[in-house]
């Protein structure tokens, strides 16, 4: 067989010779890596290594048993060297226990690091020659020749590694680590420690260079980032690395750089530009250094760099910003305001005094809004308040969301202010409700036939409105009323624009306060419907029953029967006599009734009821006028049919109408011309007498005499005021009551903080008002009050 | 499938497949570095017999998941050898002891375990004397260290 073909190594028991043959083949690796290192070489390298770690010349010892051993086979020897370095139990083999072989590669693992320290002296002496860039191309370059002969070093070390190496470690040795390990212990102590500085240097340089916006090789720092990252080693683990090197080296020095620069940068651009300017310069900045750490940074430094950036450029100017936040406001720059927000937000507690400033700025907007309405007048559309209101809130809602991002402390700021300038305003003032009032008023003035709001989905979007204010609205018991009255005319009167704008509005509301608060609102819609049946049955009934000469005379009639307790609906303020005709058909309809429900009471609400009259007495017309009036004018007109010219006390006589109703009813007949006052002018009084007009003329066939008379108005809202009160007296002493049953036993503050707990969603009562009420509750006996300040429930 | 030549200390050229060969650190990491010439990659210290030897256990083990962790105390605590292992060992005390040697240099750690495991159950149970004759391992204890190291062991022999 020709031996050349294996390669030549050097005797094995042969240190001297062993590692001269190794450190020229180092050597090689180290400097003519490009030149290739052939399979030969290679396979001799790795095999001296073998060769010598495992010669004979393994010295034997235990416990001062030093003798050389002969007659073991060498083999045996090995396998014994190999079993100690495998075997990890201390439990020993027993024969192999006896021997505590000797790993040989020791001298080999000095040499090499003697080897590496003086490489490294070397490439140190060349390094004095450079600065700068040229610095940290030079690092970078040895860097990498360096660490890639490292690699292979390694592998043909690597029996070193797992023997000799493993057993150091193994037994706890400090200072010893595998080969590629050594390489980078060797670079750091012998290389960088002196040159980090220096390198640091040029980094920094290069890194300002970019910032004032020159071009630079982001690949060079990105190089050495990643050296000094490889440089970090756990002392206690060789195989894992840490990043203390790093941060140390480099982190360190760069964070301060940065604070440095940026700190300079921004007082200067501040001094020369406008606050607005600065905020874009400053989000640049951020910007720009966040990808900074994507382009050669170690994500590691992102949160100190982040948190220094934000440090020098936002907190140490938020006053400045902050200062500048009302400007932004007055002018309504959202563009500039978002730019604020999203650089405070950032920092902390950097927002907290923004949103003080933005309440009150969106209160006093509103304040304005509402002052403005105020001073067109007093008799303003309740849609101009609301629309007010509305307005300001919408604006700075699509403020919040759009410059500061939705965010939820924004948000409570706006409702704060709109809370405020909903409540309390010029128009409405302390203890007055106008405001729920007017929201209601408007309300029904979308609900009700004849509204502008023709599309359906634009009413709806009102209403949604509407619930916007009405979440603001303490006083929720006012718009209740307000609410249910209006809701009360517009079935009976028929006059809602649809069954499904009221339905959706109620569930709004529900929504909003509850199945309590909307209660009494669906039953009159009950109500309504089960009166629809009643009349159908009644028709029938009616065909069963009456006879030819009784449907002649009948008037066609349709009745509502609406339960007391739902309706906010008062029986008449005046004593009346209907006229036999309209009677005879309640006399009908209530026998009607009674046979179904016996023992019930109807209560006739003669003020709500309405019908038509045909005028055949106007022979002018072609077509009679049909007359639409409310019962008591039909009984008025129905007393002409007996008598051409009645007197003031005729007429009041007949009717038994009280003055207050009686009178503005006829000046509106007298207005219509319907009929005519002798002597002529003046309000109607007890010493005119009224005739029929024959020559009645209008326009329309259909004439509406059925009108609302202002006075009446203005009683009603009063009343209902009145009422208010009362319910609010009813609602604080059943919540009294309701809190003592299940308590018991209480203490008198705690009891009106309970009470204000459980009633404020319906209005903000007055402490007074509850002690009141307690008073009031312990005269009639449901409570008493104990020793101190304990009240007690009296079952 | 890439076919490699290695070449035995006794100068013969062996072609073996070269996932089989890369069972053996070694060999992988030198072809990492150096990459495949196609030259014949010397193995100066295995001859052919031992060789291949080594390359039939290789070629047997070629789809074994890459030995787990070097820590897998599982695997080295038990002296339990597989059934195609144990028939692959069963040659003679040379022949063992050099696939072991060879496993070693070429660095093939699962070859290794399993030739220690052999050795270490032909030892397993047998006194002082079975074993120093299994081996052929001569006594040059004096009686003093006999039994000075009796006496350290005893714990051992309960």
């Amino acid at each position: 067989m020709p031996p050349p073909v294996m390669p030549q190594t050097p005797h094995k028991d042969d240190l001297e010779e062993t590692w001269s043959f190794l450190e020229s083949g180092i050597n090689s690796v180290m400097h003519k890596l490009e030149d290739g290192v052939d399979m030969k070489h290679y396979m001799a390298l790795y095999t001296a290594v073998h060769n010598f770690c495992t010669s004979q010349k393994a010295v034997v010892s235990n416990q001062g048993l030093q003798a050389h051993r002969g007659g073991s086979s060498a083999i045996t020897r090995s396998l014994l060297q190999i079993a100690q370095s495998q075997e990890k139990e201390k439990q020993p083999l027993t024969v192999a226990g006896l021997i505590t072989a000797h790993l040989l590669g020791e001298e080999l693992y000095k040499l090499l690091g003697e080897y590496l320290s003086r490489h490294l002296e070397e490439v140190q002496q060349k390094s004095t020659a450079h600065t700068e860039e040229a610095l940290l191309g030079f690092y970078i370059r040895e860097w990498t020749r360096y660490t890639t002969a490292a690699k292979y070093i390694n592998h043909l070390f690597s029996y070193l590694n797992r023997h000799w190496v493993k057993r150091e470690i193994d037994e706890g040795k400090k200072n010893v680590y595998d080969v590629y390990t050594l390489h980078l212990v060797k670079w750091k102590d012998d290389f960088f420690e002196h040159v980090h500085s220096k390198v640091m240097d040029a980094v920094l340089s290069l890194i300002e260079k970019q910032r004032n916006g020159e071009t630079i090789e982001q690949s060079q720092i990105k190089s050495i980032v990643d050296s000094f990252v490889s440089l970090g080693l756990d002392e206690n683990d060789s195989k894992k690395s840490t990043l203390e090197v790093y941060r140390h080296y480099f982190q360190q020095p760069f964070i301060d750089a940065t604070r440095k620069y940026y700190e300079n940068e921004s007082r200067q651009f501040v001094a020369e530009n406008s606050v607005v300017e600065y905020m874009k310069k400053a989000e640049a900045r951020l910007d720009e250094e966040k990808a900074r750490v994507g382009l050669y940074l170690h994500s590691d430094v992102t949160k100190s760099l982040t948190e220094t950036c934000l440090d020098v450029l936002v907190t140490a100017h938020s006053n400045l910003l902050r200062d500048e936040f009302q400007v932004l406001l007055n002018n309504e720059r959202q563009e500039d305001l978002a730019r604020m927000y999203g650089l405070l937000s950032r920092i902390k507690e950097g927002l907290d005094p923004l949103r003080g400033i933005f309440e009150k700025h969106v209160k006093k907007a509103g304040l304005a809004a509402v002052e403005k309405v105020n001073s067109e007048g007093e008799n303003f559309e309740p849609k101009l308040y609301v629309d007010a209101l509305l307005q300001v809130h919408s604006r700075y809602q699509s403020l919040v969301e759009e410059a500061f991002n939705g965010e939820s402390e924004f948000v409570r700021s706006l409702d704060n202010a709109c809370r405020e300038f909903v409540n309390r305003n010029c128009i409405a003032q302390a203890n007055n409700t106008k405001s729920p009032e007017l929201l209601a008023k408007y309300t029904d003035s979308l609900l009700k036939k004849g509204s502008k709001a023709a599309e359906e989905s634009e009413l709806e979007e009102m209403l949604v409105q509407i619930m916007t204010v009405f979440k603001y609205i303490e006083d929720k018991d006012v718009f209740q009323k307000f609410y249910s009255k209006a809701l009360a005319k517009r079935l009976v009167h028929v006059s809602s624009v649809s069954d499904d704008a009221e339905t959706s509005m109620i569930s709004k509301l529900k929504e909003a306060c509850g199945f309590e608060y909307t209660n009494k609102l669906q039953r009159m819609f009950q109500d309504i419907q089960i009166s629809k049946d009643l009349n159908a049955s009644y028709k029938d009934w009616q065909d069963k029953v009456l006879d030819d000469d009784d449907r002649k005379r009948m008037t066609d009639a349709h009745f509502h029967v609406l339960g007391t307790g739902f309706w906010p609906l008062n029986p008449p303020t005046t004593a009346f006599s209907a006229p036999p005709e309209i009677l005879k058909t309640a006399e009908r309809f209530q026998k009607f009734y009674f046979d179904k429900h016996n023992g019930r009471k109807l209560t006739w609400l003669w003020q709500l009821c309405k019908g038509e009259m045909k005028a055949n007495y106007i022979k002018n017309a072609k077509v009679p006028y049909t007359f639409q009036v409310s019962t008591f004018q039909m009984a008025i007109l129905l007393l002409f049919n007996e008598a051409e010219t009645l007197s003031y006390t005729d007429i009041e006589k007949a009717t038994n109408l009280a003055p207050e109703v009686l009178d503005p009813n006829l000046a509106i007949f007298l207005k219509a011309k319907v009929l005519l006052a002798s002597p002529e002018g003046g309000k109607p009084d007890p010493s005119m007498s009224f005739s029929l007009n024959y020559n009645f003329k209008n326009k329309k066939v259909k004439v509406n005499l059925n009108i609302q008379i202002k006075s009446e108005q203005k009683v009603e809202t009063d009343d209902t005021h009145k009422t208010i009160e009362e319910d609010r007296k009813l609602l604080l002493q059943s919540a009294i009551v309701r809190i003592m049953k299940s308590r018991k036993k209480m203490r008198h503050v705690q009891l009106v903080q309970e009470v204000i707990n459980q009633v404020k969603s319906r209005f903000p009562p007055h402490v007074i008002d509850i002690k009141k009420n307690i008073e009031a509750l312990m005269e009639k006996d449901y409570i008493e009050r104990l020793e101190g300040e304990e009240i007690a429930y009296i079952a | 499938m890439s076919t490699i030549t290695l070449t035995s200390s006794d100068g013969v050229d062996i072609a073996v497949e070269r996932a089989v060969a890369e069972r053996s650190v070694l060999i992988k990491n030198m072809l990492e570095d150096l990459g495949d010439s196609g030259e014949a990659i010397p193995i100066p210290n295995v001859n052919e017999a031992v060789l291949k030897k080594v390359i039939e256990w290789c070629d047997h083990h070629k789809n074994d998941p890459p030995s787990a962790s070097d820590d897998d105390d599982n695997r080295r605590k038990t002296t339990d050898i597989d059934e195609w292992d144990q028939k692959f060992m069963q040659v003679d005390q040379e022949m063992l002891f050099e696939v072991i040697l060879a496993a070693n240099y070429l660095d093939i750690k699962a070859l290794l375990d399993v030739g220690c495991k052999t050795v270490a159950n032909m030892i397993k149970g047998k006194s002082p004397e079975e074993i120093r004759k299994t081996f052929n391992i001569q006594n040059d204890f004096t009686p003093e260290e006999e039994d000075q190291i009796r006496r350290e062991n005893e714990w051992a022999e309960e």
